[in-house]
């Protein structure tokens, strides 16, 4: 499957070496696109402005946890729970969440995937009493 | 004689049991349904103290809101609960509706990034909750994307569920719509803010969790 980084917009294939690396462009975020949908991926990409792109990748990584960006591995983004079409505007798939499926899918190593319940952190009864 | 002191002893135990653990209600529903508005009104009623803010702008709660502890009473019964308050859930957010609320463009932008991490995790704190009040716009039509994924997951999950038909103050509401559209669960109206029929919604509390 090919992955677009959320930075520059470039496409990668799913072998290729940079998306364990990283981005040419220095960007450590790709979108997991479909191959049905890459078409759709690349117009989107085009019509951001640079600023955009900067902000969404910022956004992006507040929204997935801070814990995940400072291991400084690449981080690829399901494009079905989540749609960010532009900064502040969100398009969320309830079905998708609620099936916990996953949001995030982290490479380290080979590939795995981080589902609703650990991208974020899993509620033990610790975390409960912290409210 | 046996059998009266078994089942003696199997209440007590059940009761014990019951005290010990930390049973969770979760109000969930779409965006200004008023469940912080009803989670106010618990807390008020029962710990004499508020939960969160609330607001005309949609998202105002973006984060998990629990009150530890709240005890209700009705007659001789007695019930304890965490009230876990959780962010509206929806599908579509988009900073443009804050800033017709008046917002910032900056602070609109924040409250979208916010509102979207906020319907993650009222998604995932599901599976911490025992029961469920879902909290409805009585005003609003009740068939919703959003109405309708929350209470299918609510019942393929098997968390009993009360569903709360908001807001029967106002002209608009429809508490019928409401009733009519999910036949098989207990529908109760009521007016969070002025709290009308909250008495029957407490009575409801202890029909469901117990």
């Amino acid at each position: 499957m090919p992955h677009q980084c959320v930075r520059c917009g470039k496409i990668y294939e799913d072998n290729s070496k940079n998306i364990l690396t990283g981005c040419e462009c220095g960007s450590r975020l790709f979108f997991y696109v479909k191959k049905s949908k890459l078409k759709k991926a690349e117009e989107f990409n085009e019509n951001l402005t640079e600023e955009e792109k900067v902000q969404i990748e910022k956004d992006i990584y507040d929204l997935i946890g801070k814990e995940i960006e400072s291991e400084d591995k690449p981080v690829i983004l399901d494009f079905e729970s989540i749609a960010v079409k532009k900064p502040g505007k969100y398009e969320l798939d309830l079905v998708q969440l609620f099936k916990g499926e996953p949001v995030v899918i982290k490479l380290q190593e080979g590939k795995y995937f981080i589902d609703l319940k650990s991208s974020l952190g899993s509620y033990s009864k610790k975390d409960f009493k912290q409210h | 004689m046996a059998n009266i002191f078994k089942k003696w002893f199997d209440n007590l135990l059940k009761s014990i049991f019951k005290k010990k653990k930390d049973v969770k209600l979760g109000l969930y529903g779409p965006p200004n349904a008023g469940k912080t508005t009803l989670a106010n009104r618990i807390s008020l009623d029962w710990l004499g103290e508020e939960v969160g803010s609330v607001s005309n702008i949609a998202h105002e709660t973006r984060e998990i809101q629990i009150k530890e502890q709240i005890t209700i009473k009705s007659g001789r019964k007695e019930l304890t609960f965490n009230l876990v308050d959780t962010p509206g859930i929806a599908t579509r957010i988009d900073y443009e509706d804050f800033l017709k609320a008046g917002l910032s463009k900056k602070e609109a932008k924040k409250r979208a990034k916010e509102a979207t991490k906020g319907v993650i995790d009222a998604i995932k704190w599901l599976d911490n909750m025992d029961a469920v009040v879902v909290v409805l716009d009585s005003t609003k039509d009740p068939f919703s994307q959003v109405n309708l994924t929350i209470i299918g997951n609510l019942q393929a999950r098997n968390i009993p569920v009360l569903i709360v038909a908001n807001k029967i103050d106002l002209k608009k509401s429809n508490l019928k719509r409401v009733v009519d559209a999910f036949p098989q669960y207990n529908v109760i109206g009521i007016s969070a803010k002025d709290g009308v029929n909250i008495d029957k919604f407490y009575e409801e509390l202890f029909k469901l969790l117990d």
